[in-house]
């Protein structure tokens, strides 16, 4: 998937958004999906998605796995473009 | 600054019952009776009859009855009319009716709660005269529909003002799950210097611990995510930021700088983050959250240091125990080779054995032949070739090994590699005769390393072998006696100087 199919999906655009409005965030997939109102499965495939594309970092500990928004300023910038659009 | 706010709540009002459900559907039920009124809704009293046409014309969306097929535009006579019953209106604070000069009927309702008129609502070219009975059960309507409007701005407001603290304690629960999920120092360190630049959103974070013996704060992780190689400083209590947060046991705070100190009882070190990634300041709420992270950090810290201790003492306490059976064995009080332990270790590196399989390994390494104790001296002492009797008993060593070991809880997980490490690749070995995968990876490198050891060690029943000669024999045993892969590895790992000088300086004086 590239960053404009990301950004088409559903719950890849609500993640992101999620993320983009609280940058400072780090959360669980089950956190995530409370706040996005996603199903939790479906939220931690996305999750993972936008790890692959470096759009999300992933801290992974033996018990969990938590999720924060990159802190790329250009990559950053580039979705703030596309969300706009 | 109250002021404003009023204002900002009054615009937000307005805006939101412009569009409020309630009122379209107070403007349907009212216009089975008012007929095919025009309905419009102001928020400012004080329009000239200009504004108010074009005011009017804006908030046609009222006008725009369902029933009516086209919009009706406001007449200019009627507009006149209008702005003197909203002066009106606005004095009385009552609605007020009127009568336009086309004899239409008409009435203006300000929009009012205690002493604050938020708008007005205008209704004109009504069928008939408007009774009082009706303005009233509109005023009730309308104030229903405000209220629900203001229950709904609460709402928002509240929300507005919970999720981000809500999500804010949620990324607090995310990092103390992450931070207390590991108790090695060397992975936690670098864990939390990335989760402080996380939540700040900096660029550069540098964990000092403090040695307060010589008030001095030693660098133990930094991360830059500009890719920027940092020199690791040493600070002086009371000097540059962390220096003063160390001393002061408080954060310290400048616009490119942020610096919390690691408080349990006192001040265990400081974690300082700096220049945030949008260069803005560091703020009030940067500080708050990262105290809050700091006061994690100190417990995973302070786990791990715990923990380590612990484990020290383990290592420690197996150490003695191993010099007590190898006296037993070899007559004389000595330790365990270092570099056997060291060979180990590297070759479970490699293999990609994770922080607890190699802690078991090195434990076993140790402990590898506990069981011999349980064997009379004349056996393990015996020059000539043992019976039939002799070597069953020598080959029960493993079991026994696992006896002494049992009832220490913490060794549990040893076990498995005690237990097998006489086990051979191929399946020729002892005590259950497992073969390749079967045995306990632990086992399968315990085996290799436990038989170079065995080779170079004199014996009673003959000489110690040379280093090249044992390894030479380890790589001929290769998938028969051995694993490949860990033989590969070990062959690897002897092949390095520092490792084979220890082996032979340790040979030699152990002869």
């Amino acid at each position: 998937m590239n960053l404009n199919e990301i950004i088409a999906s559903d719950t890849h655009r609500k993640i992101i958004l999620f993320f983009n409005e609280n940058q400072s965030s780090i959360d669980t997939a089950k956190g995530v999906s409370t706040w996005i109102r996603e199903e939790r499965p479906k939220v931690k495939k996305a999750l993972e998605d936008l790890v692959a594309l470096n759009i999300l970092n992933a801290y992974r500990a033996t018990s969990t796995t938590g999720y924060s928004y990159t802190t790329d300023k250009k990559l950053i910038s580039k979705i703030d473009k596309l969300l706009k659009k | 600054m109250e002021k404003i706010d009023r204002e900002e709540y009054k615009r937000d009002l307005f805006a939101r019952l412009k569009d409020s459900l309630g009122l379209k559907r107070e403007e349907e039920c009212f216009g089975a009776c008012l007929g095919d009124a025009s309905w419009w809704i102001l928020d400012n009293p004080t329009y000239t009859a200009q504004e108010l046409k074009s005011a009017v014309a804006q908030t046609c969306v009222l006008q725009k009855h369902q029933r009516s097929k086209t919009s009706r535009p406001a007449k200019p006579l009627c507009l006149k009319s209008v702005a003197q019953t909203i002066k009106r209106a606005r004095r009385t604070k009552r609605p007020e009716t009127f009568v336009c000069p086309g004899l239409r009927h008409g009435f203006v309702y300000p929009i009012i709660q205690g002493d604050t008129i938020y708008g007005f609502i205008g209704v004109c070219y009504t069928k008939r005269d408007i009774s009082a009975r009706i303005l009233g059960v509109f005023a009730s309507f309308t104030d229903t529909v405000v209220r629900e409007v203001q229950k709904e701005m609460e709402l928002a407001k509240l929300y507005e003002t919970i999720r981000p603290r809500a999500i804010a304690l949620s990324t607090i629960h995310t990092l103390h799950r992450l931070l207390t999920s590991t108790l090695d120092l060397n992975e936690l360190l670098p864990r939390i210097a990335r989760l402080s630049l996380q939540v700040v959103r900096a660029n550069r974070c540098s964990i000092k611990l403090l040695d307060s013996k010589r008030k001095v704060l030693l660098p133990k992780a930094t991360v830059d995510m500009r890719e920027r190689k940092t020199t690791l400083k040493k600070v002086r209590v009371g000097k540059w930021a962390p220096g003063r947060a160390a001393k002061f046991s408080r954060p310290v705070r400048g616009d490119r700088y942020l610096a919390v100190p690691l408080i349990d009882e006192d001040v265990i070190g400081v974690i300082t983050v700096y220049d945030k990634i949008d260069n803005s300041r560091f703020n009030s709420f940067d500080q708050e959250i990262m105290t809050t992270l700091a006061e994690q950090a100190v417990i995973a810290i302070k786990n791990a240091q715990l923990y380590k201790e612990q484990e020290r003492l383990t290592l420690g306490g197996i150490k003695s125990l191993a010099m007590v059976l190898r006296s037993r064995a070899n007559g004389a009080s000595v330790a365990p080779h270092a570099s056997y332990l060291k060979i180990a270790t590297m070759v479970g590196h490699m293999l990609h054995l994770n922080g607890q399989e190699i802690r078991n390994l090195e434990y076993a390494v140790l402990l590898h032949d506990a069981g011999q104790i349980v064997i009379p001296d004349e056996v393990l002492r015996k020059p000539e070739k043992l019976t039939i009797e002799e070597y069953d008993l020598v080959k029960e060593h493993p079991l026994r090994s696992v006896d002494i070991i049992r009832p220490i809880k913490a060794l549990r997980s040893v076990i498995p590699i005690l237990f097998h490490h006489h086990e051979n690749y191929d399946g020729t070995g002892y005590p259950k005769k497992l073969r390749d995968g079967q045995i306990p990876i632990g086992a399968r490198i315990m085996a290799v390393v436990g038989a170079f050891e065995a080779m170079v060690t004199r014996r009673a029943y003959r000489p110690a072998m040379s280093i090249d000669g044992a390894i030479e024999e380890i790589r001929l045993q290769s998938s028969k006696q051995f694993d490949p892969k860990v033989v590969e590895a070990f062959l690897k790992v002897i092949a390095r100087r520092d490792i084979f000088s220890a082996v032979k300086k340790e040979c030699y004086e152990s002869q």
